[in-house]
């Protein structure tokens, strides 16, 4: 037991690792209780896969403050990275993420070391053009992504219907990084950075170490995440891939749940896919004004997005009982 | 032998010479004032040995290792830490998450367990009940005494005070005198300090320079530099002063 303890890191509370195993436990057993639809087996799949990209977003994005627009261009690299290399059907399939994502970190930390150097709005305008110049340059080199065409994928029905396990598997990695970043040592160099970028170097915050190693690895997971993407759909193309409203859509989803929190963007992401399907299939064309929409309203009114509200909650609550 | 020593530095900012070739020296265990009027160039001299910007010319060594044209955050791995005279701390983090940062990139020797470190730096400058609170919610001299436990937490032979007076109340300027001494008597820092109080840096410095438009234009015990003519012309601008220098006899001009 006292091992045990010694184990376990301070900041890490025997409750909440026990209710994130129970929550990953219950998703694990979900499709064997319940006789989901292959349509609702495969919309789960698809939004663990998203919560991993937004969490992981959310490390530069929000722990360090640096919001990136430009998340789909390492989304797009991981996914046709993994495609080529499933193409030659030489390697396993996860090894095929793992190269995708790797190479997604490598090609993150290329433009990343030099643009990380501008703060806030200028490094966000960076990263449009980072995002939408990868999309072009992916959109004409059709020998690699087949351009307009896109790539298919050799089909494998038992690993789709796997997939929702690995997915599920690749978001508790992605959760329990989450926690770990924002609670370890280079977590809070990057909140100091946030908050000012000279001060924190002033302080010993190695500024440029702590950015270019958490987008490094914010680009690596949203990579994977597009190598499970293209596993999943069998076929892409650089357009779906690399769109800038993929892009938007991981923003999206963190500043719903909460920007810089650690679970906020998964929050976030479950409500931007609900929400997606509903938008879609009621307002088919008017469903990114309404994210336009909702995105000013949570500016506007709870910065934290639904994480923001949980805490007023919270806090209204235990006003409360101390009051009685 | 001199533990920190500015060797002919100079800072130019486009056609300003903001520091114009200072040279200074700081022993083991001393408390060197820094004063100048307005503009002389003394935070801009710090910026420089703290490493945030980068030196013109010119060269700063601790001990004898070179630490100018070290990023900032080796400069302070080094044993280099500097203050902000505008309080500069970071408001997503509790006071003692503020006071945890310097501990866990400071020196390597210091860092141990931070959080303890952190509660110990917050009891010495007397901040230890407001650990847990926002550093909004702290008065001005508790952000300032908040700016010095941060920096203390790094672990530094040296420490840049700028103007950690500026601002308090008499009183509370005693306190904070008081509290420069034991850094340096009990812990054995070595200050360098900029102070426009000038009762406060005269009361603690063993020894001060004066700048003006970016050159030391005078140093040695307090006693003696307050009577250099040079310092009384830069601090209350003489005739001599406006004949010697045409540039300050227009600012001066142009001043309300």
């Amino acid at each position: 037991m006292s091992a045990l303890r010694r184990l376990r890191p301070d900041w890490l509370s025997p409750s909440a690792a026990a209710a994130f195993l129970v929550t990953i436990g219950l998703l694990h057993a979900l499709p064997h209780v319940f006789q989901l639809s292959p349509y609702d087996h495969n919309q789960i799949t698809l939004a663990f896969i998203f919560l991993a990209a937004a969490l992981a977003w959310n490390w530069i994005g929000g722990f360090a403050g640096q919001v990136s627009f430009g998340h789909a261009a390492m989304f797009g690299v991981g996914g046709f990275v993994a495609a080529r290399i499933a193409q030659a059907q030489l390697v396993p399939f996860w090894l095929t993420w793992l190269v995708g994502g790797v190479a997604a970190g490598a090609y993150g930390l290329a433009w990343g070391h030099p643009t990380l150097r501008l703060r806030g709005p200028y490094f966000s305008i960076a990263t449009i053009g980072v995002g939408e110049a990868t999309r072009l340059v992916a959109t004409y080199w059709q020998g690699f992504t087949g351009g307009a065409s896109g790539l298919a994928l050799p089909i494998d029905a038992g690993l789709k219907h796997a997939l929702y396990w690995y997915a599920l598997y690749f978001l508790a990695l992605v959760a329990i990084g989450s926690y770990a970043i924002r609670n370890s040592r280079v977590g809070l160099g990057l909140m100091s950075i946030k908050s000012d970028v000279e001060a924190a170097a002033d302080v010993g915050v190695p500024v440029v170490f702590s950015q270019d190693l958490v987008l490094f690895l914010s680009s690596a997971v949203v990579g994977v995440a597009g190598g499970i993407y293209a596993s999943y759909f069998s076929f892409i193309e650089p357009t779906d891939m690399f769109g800038f409203d993929r892009s938007i859509s991981f923003v999206l989803m963190a500043v719903i749940g909460g920007v810089g929190t650690v679970f906020g963007p998964a929050l976030g992401a479950v409500v931007f896919v609900l929400l997606r399907l509903y938008l879609i299939a009621t307002y088919p064309h008017l469903y990114l004004g309404l994210y336009g929409a909702l995105l000013v309203l949570v500016v506007l009114f709870e910065p934290l997005g639904i994480s923001g509200l949980i805490f007023r909650v919270a806090r209204r609550l235990r006003a409360q009982r101390s009051a009685t | 032998m001199s533990l920190l020593r500015v060797d002919d530095v100079s800072k130019s900012f486009g056609g300003l010479r903001a520091v114009d070739h200072v040279s200074l020296e700081l022993v083991e265990r001393e408390i060197l004032g820094m004063i100048g009027p307005n503009g002389a160039g003394k935070t801009t001299l710090f910026s420089v040995i703290a490493g945030s910007i980068p030196a013109s010319s010119g060269s700063v060594f601790l001990r004898e290792r070179r630490i100018s044209g070290l990023p900032a955050n080796r400069v302070v791995a080094a044993g280099v830490v500097r203050t902000h005279q505008i309080v500069r701390p970071f408001t997503n983090l509790t006071v003692l998450e503020n006071v945890m940062v310097g501990a866990m990139f400071g020196s390597p020797e210091s860092r141990g367990n931070p959080r303890r470190r952190a509660h110990e730096e917050l009891s010495f400058v007397g901040l230890a009940d407001r650990a847990e609170h926002p550093p909004l919610g702290l008065t001005l001299v508790a952000r300032k005494r908040l700016e010095l436990a941060r920096a203390l937490a790094t672990g530094p032979r040296v420490l840049l005070l700028d103007e950690v007076m500026a601002g308090v109340n008499p009183a509370e300027g005693i306190e904070m005198t008081k509290l420069i001494r034991i850094i340096r008597d009990q812990r054995g820092i070595s200050i360098i300090m900029i102070e426009h109080i000038l009762a406060a840096v005269m009361s603690v410095s063993d020894r001060v320079v004066v700048l003006d438009y970016g050159k030391k234009i005078a140093q040695g015990k307090p006693a003696e530099v307050v009577r250099d003519p040079k310092v009384i012309s830069a601090y209350l601008g003489e005739q001599s002063a406006a004949a010697k220098s045409p540039q300050r006899a227009r600012r001066e001009e142009e001043a309300p």
